[in-house]
């Protein structure tokens, strides 16, 4: 038996139902680092869905939807912050920016004491090598402006601009990047222009590598920027992405 | 009926996009059939409500991933509420192997009005691929993917070892999976 007929068949009792549960536990712990095994995965949930016609409908009982809807609510309001949509071309990435959010909203590593904060993905502009381009979209909740970042690890350029407008006045943000191999504080990667400017840095001193596995970081800064060489107001967080799947 | 299908997919992008009255109508063209999925799972109305609550919170959080390369609106919903009933079962201690003919019936084709021409042709080549399988094993396939059955409980059912239940799974995974691509 080959691997890709074990995964395929691995994928096929995940989805029938039939794998021991630790077995499944592993299937579904693996399943998001796995590309073959997710491929493999929906292949076999499209091919056995018909099956589901052979399932009557049952109404639930009444009253069940009032606490789904309830449920909903209390989310946490940074998963619910497609409002970050603004603008229209922002609205068409609607989609990849809302997988990105959940990814990001599961990476419990993400900013413990600070808001919780969200990367979005977002396409690529087609022109451009896809897989050179990452974004990432910094968004606290609606009451602080988001952030759309991208870098071309190709050149090592990264733009910052905001996507909503209200700004705060008389403050400043500032860009940071933060990774172990830089040492236990966030860098400055110097202030954003303000107004709905897009900020452009050349970040050449630090390598493709380093730029795709590190955080970066926006904060609010007093006018001017961190007088401490350190963040000091509250900041966001985000992880690049890769611009396209 | 296409159109109702349509729909779906938009109701399903609105969610997406945070839109709670595009939930209210999905719940409501939906929330029967997936009920009926995660009961004849679960067996239990207590432990199906609950887990009726967390697959649309689910579908609220992952509309985002749902796309047309998934299949229909509904198929990925079920999928959903397959996946996260199996998770529950699997859990909690299997549900009694307690089973009578008529679990093994081909039941009412109970899927939404609006998925029935569209689907019908996928189903009527999974009734043919089903009832080429040998012998038991299109009861087996049923039983597991309908009722939520284990190998143990498919064991005791068809009086053969776990090991012999795992090889037929896969002989009829694979005899499918060839029938439904030809």
């Amino acid at each position: 038996m080959t691997e890709d007929d074990d995964i395929d068949m691995l994928a096929g009792e995940y989805v029938l139902g039939t794998l021991e549960p630790s077995m499944r536990g592993v299937v579904a712990t693996r399943r998001p680092d796995d590309a073959a095994l997710d491929r493999a995965i929906i292949a076999w949930e499209l091919r056995l869905a018909p099956l589901n016609a052979l399932t009557s409908s049952v109404e639930p009982p009444p009253g069940l939807y009032a606490k789904i809807e309830q449920r909903v609510k209390k989310l946490p309001r940074a998963r619910r912050a497609t409002v970050v949509a603004t603008t229209a071309n922002v609205i068409k990435l609607e989609r990849r920016v809302a997988t990105w959010q959940r990814i990001a909203g599961g990476a419990s590593a993400l900013a413990a004491s600070l808001a919780l904060a969200v990367g979005l993905g977002l396409t690529a502009p087609t022109v451009q090598p896809a897989a050179q381009t990452y974004v990432a979209v910094f968004q606290k909740d609606d009451e602080q402006p988001a952030f759309l970042m991208s870098i071309d690890l190709k050149t090592r350029e990264v733009s910052v601009r905001p996507v909503t407008a209200d700004r705060q006045v008389g403050k400043t943000y500032q860009l940071w990047i933060k990774d172990d191999t830089l040492g236990p504080t966030p860098k400055s990667l110097g202030v954003l222009d303000e107004g709905i400017a897009t900020t452009k840095k050349s970040l050449t001193g630090y390598d493709a590598a380093l730029l795709q596995k590190a955080t970066f970081g926006i904060s609010v800064e007093p006018a001017g920027g961190s007088p401490t060489g350190k963040p000091t107001g509250p900041a966001l967080h985000g992880f690049l992405h890769p611009a396209a799947p | 009926m296409q159109d109702a299908s349509t729909e779906l997919s938009y109701l399903l992008r609105r969610v997406a996009a945070r839109d709670t009255a595009a939930l209210t109508s999905l719940y409501e063209a939906t929330s029967a059939k997936l009920y009926g999925i995660i009961l004849r799972i679960l067996k239990r109305r207590d432990i199906a409500d609950e887990i009726l609550q967390e697959v649309y919170i689910k579908i609220w959080e992952r509309a985002v991933d749902y796309s047309s390369e998934r299949g229909s609106a509904i198929g990925w919903m079920a999928a959903v509420a397959r996946n996260r009933a199996l998770d529950e079962l699997r859990r909690v201690k299997p549900a009694s192997a307690d089973i009578s003919d008529e679990t093994l019936q081909l039941r009412d084709p109970g899927m939404l009005a609006s998925e029935a021409v569209v689907r019908n042709e996928e189903y009527r080549r999974m009734e043919y691929c089903l009832r080429a399988l040998d012998g038991d094993r299109q009861a087996i396939v049923r039983l597991a993917y309908l009722e939520g059955w284990s190998r143990e409980q498919l064991s005791q059912k068809f009086g053969a070892p776990v090991a012999t239940i795992k090889t037929w799974l896969h002989r009829s995974l694979k005899q499918l999976k060839d029938c439904l691509s030809s």
